[in-house]
């Protein structure tokens, strides 16, 4: 690119010259260089100013709703601690912030959306910070980081926070799924099927791709394993914020003040004999049980973005660079199929193939569609959610795609070199499919950003 | 009139000097800025559309200047982006083409030119600053003239005396060299701006041409270099390219970003025979006769 840019300034000082003393050396003109960006336009994935990185990602613990951690804290106050965590770490002025977005699901909207504002206040942000939310139902994390790096690129402000947060202890999910009350929709096959709850999209998906009983426990138990030795051996510490909150004792009613930071849904003894005694949930003889499907959760998570060139201005380190997003609708029937097309659509946005990425954080909302996805994309397990995943984790449904971008940017961060680009995936309640590609923070270089080229020449 | 429309944009073409109905075409993706190149060679012929590709060849950077072998009918060389210097036999199967290729210049090789009187040798000039003169036979060029302060465009050979020639340089100085003198025997400021091409006049071996970033083409006797003979003004932008013709001691050929090509004539003459052909970022050839619109169908 740099031997691109070198030819196209001695081609403009053919036109443009500057009056020469008669020893020139190759000098630096500002003129130039507007007219230089539309050759750098030729290679997206080289390091420029106008990349839109993450400068930080926190997320707090996810614990069991209604009866891990979180229990008794308020949606606000989970919020609040995530979007303090960013700002305060960066020692990032909070009123330089452009945006917020916040992915949240079950709550009704209106009321959410006011909480959410709330909760920017407890964070100690001012007036002038707006913040808004966004429901993409699974993927509402991920969307709200995708937004967030949309509007910057579209030039309407330079810094941003996408954010998630659910508290399922507060708001539940209609035991059996959503009821339409408009009958129409049992004449439209698609839309019949969106009512369906996702137990049985799972059940769906696992006879139609003949995903077993067997391969969906041993994906649990692998979860958990990893899950587990990620917490003992500290790796989670860099991404979970501490929350000093209450826990109300539910017999004696007492309050304990208490501090939250450990992932309480790890069960680091699974087994798959254990496994095997559980009842199917959803279908009599189906596979889908409360060990191999993700847990109910609360949780939050917040990523700060800005350009590049904003970043290396205030000295902030480089998370991750956000390379691009893709979201594909799918049979609602069999909604967990979603991340086999939104991944290889993300990719190829990015301009990647699969085989390029080099880590994944694939939700795993349920084993079945989990381990279809894997094998449908003939993914390397040692790749994909190698600290363990949603059914050990919990799956705070707005906040997992915000959580999911702070464990994986660590973790390429601690991989090094060997890691450049990493994925996060989803499958979406309703029928569709997300996924965004990033790459490691720090390994922007300018000459070896080239891609290897396949013999064109001699 | 024979028009011939490549993939790429052109950067130079030549004539055979054994075949007259044959062109060899150097051409680059991008304006030579970014991508591969190509080189063709093409044959005249009677009839439509007068004027077909025989063989080309692909490299991998563009290809700013071809030139063919005074020695072998059927060898060519040419200078490549990447600073690759490469030979090709058009005798020989595509697959085995190019039969060299010397890596030598640090920098865009952005002239080649043959011999034309010893005919065992070249010269390529690069954006490295350097001149180097080669052999087909020796793996390694024989020798780099290093005096340039910014690159040089152009390196030609004196049509008369097989061991003298001139550069063009970026650094707006004109250097006549000798290949038994260790440096170059005479300096010319010839521009205030940077020089892009010279030739020598083939009927009078000590007159050259100079086009310059200054749109302007300067002809100069090395015997009294302190004033050029004639200033020839006309052209809109940077004249890339000069040629003096080998019909007519006169006769200049000149292209420039503005798109035209000119003929000069620094003194007064009659009419001429002959053909010309040119290239450009239009990514056309054109093969005329002087006087007529090439574009004329």
């Amino acid at each position: 690119m740099e031997k691109a840019t070198e030819r196209q300034k001695i081609l403009l000082r053919h036109l443009n010259p500057i009056p020469s003393s008669s020893s020139s050396s190759i000098n630096h003109e500002p003129s130039l260089l507007s007219s230089v960006n539309c050759v750098a336009e030729l290679s997206p994935m080289a390091a420029f100013g106008d990349d839109i990185v993450i400068v930080a990602a926190y997320r707090t613990a996810i614990c069991k709703a209604k009866r891990g951690g979180f229990k008794d804290t308020r949606p606000d106050d989970l919020l609040a601690s995530v979007l303090k965590a960013v700002v305060e770490r960066t020692s990032l002025d909070p009123s330089e912030v452009g945006d917020i977005v916040v992915g949240t699901v079950i709550a009704p909207g209106s009321q959410r959306a006011m909480e959410c504002r709330v909760a920017a206040y407890f964070a100690g942000f001012p007036d002038s910070v707006p913040i808004r939310t966004v429901n993409r139902q699974c993927s509402s994390g991920l969307q709200a980081v995708a937004d967030i790096a949309a509007s910057i690129r579209a030039g309407y402000y330079d810094i941003g926070i996408g954010a998630g947060v659910e508290s399922m202890s507060t708001d539940h999910i209609p035991g059996g799924g959503f009821n339409s009350t408009n009958p129409r929709a049992q004449d439209f096959p698609g839309a019949r099927d969106c009512l369906l709850p996702m137990g049985i999209t799972s059940e769906n998906v696992a006879e139609r791709f003949g995903v077993t009983r067997e391969e969906q426990d041993m994906a649990a138990v692998e979860s958990h394993k990893r899950a587990a030795a990620a917490i003992a051996s500290g790796k989670l510490k860099d991404e979970i914020v501490p929350v000093a909150t209450k826990i109300v004792d539910p017999e004696t009613k007492a309050e304990k003040a208490i501090v939250v930071s450990v992932d309480d849904g790890v069960r680091p003894n699974s087994n798959m004999a254990d496994l095997a005694k559980l009842k199917t949930v959803f279908k009599p003889d189906g596979s889908t049980t409360a060990g191999n499907a993700s847990q109910i959760s609360d949780g939050a998570g917040a990523v700060l973005l800005m350009k590049r060139s904003l970043a290396m201005k205030k000295g902030l380190p480089i998370l991750g660079v956000f390379r691009s997003f893709a979201v594909t609708g799918v049979d609602p029937a069999v909604m967990g199929v979603g991340p086999a097309y939104a991944i290889p659509a993300a990719a190829k946005l990015a301009g990647l193939n699969i085989s390029d990425i080099d880590l994944f954080e694939i939700n795993e909302a349920f084993a079945s569609q989990y381990v279809y996805c894997c094998k449908k994309l003939e993914l390397d397990m040692e790749k994909v959610n190698v600290n363990g995943g949603a059914i050990a984790f919990g799956h705070p449904l707005g906040a997992t795609g915000a959580r999911c971008v702070a464990t994986l940017l660590n973790e390429m961060k601690r991989r090094g070199k060997d890691c450049r680009y990493g994925v996060i995936s989803m499958c979406i309640g309703t029928g569709m499919g997300a996924a965004a590609v990033f790459e490691r923070g720090d390994s922007a270089d300018y000459l070896s950003n080239a891609r290897v080229a396949n013999g064109n020449g001699h | 009139m024979p028009v011939f429309k490549a993939p790429f944009n052109g950067y130079s073409v030549k004539f055979s000097p054994f075949y007259e109905s044959r062109l060899a075409v150097a051409t680059a993706q991008n304006f030579g800025i970014l991508g591969n190149g190509r080189i063709h060679v093409l044959e005249l012929a009677p009839g439509a559309p007068g004027v077909t590709e025989s063989v080309a060849y692909d490299t991998a950077d563009a290809v700013y200047d071809v030139c063919w072998s005074e020695s072998h009918d059927s060898v060519l060389v040419a200078a490549i982006g990447d600073g690759s210097v490469k030979i090709y036999d058009t005798a020989l199967p595509a697959p085995s083409n190019p039969v060299r290729s010397f890596q030598e210049h640090a920098r865009e090789v952005h002239s080649v030119d043959y011999n034309p009187t010893r005919r065992d040798s070249f010269l390529t000039a690069s954006w490295d600053d350097t001149v180097k003169l080669w052999a087909f036979d020796r793996p390694a060029s024989i020798r780099t003239f290093k005096e340039h302060a910014y690159c040089v465009y152009q390196a030609v050979w004196n049509p008369k005396h097989g061991d003298v020639f001139a550069s063009a340089s970026g650094d707006c100085t004109l250097r006549i060299w000798d290949v038994r003198e260790p440096g170059s025997t005479m300096i010319i400021p010839a521009h205030d701006f940077e020089i892009l091409s010279c030739d020598w006049n083939k009927y009078d071996d000590c007159i050259l041409a100079t086009s310059s970033v200054d749109k302007t083409i300067k002809v100069w006797d090395v015997r009294s270099y302190r004033v050029p003979l004639a200033v020839l003004n006309g052209h809109g932008y940077a004249v890339r390219k000069v040629k003096f013709s080998p019909h007519r001691r006169s006769l200049i050929a000149s292209c420039s970003y503005d798109m035209t090509v000119c003929l000069w004539d620094y003194m007064v003459e009659d009419a001429l025979v002959g053909l010309m052909a040119s290239t450009g970022w239009d990514e056309l050839v054109y093969v005329w006769q002087q006087g007529m619109d090439p574009r004329a169908s």
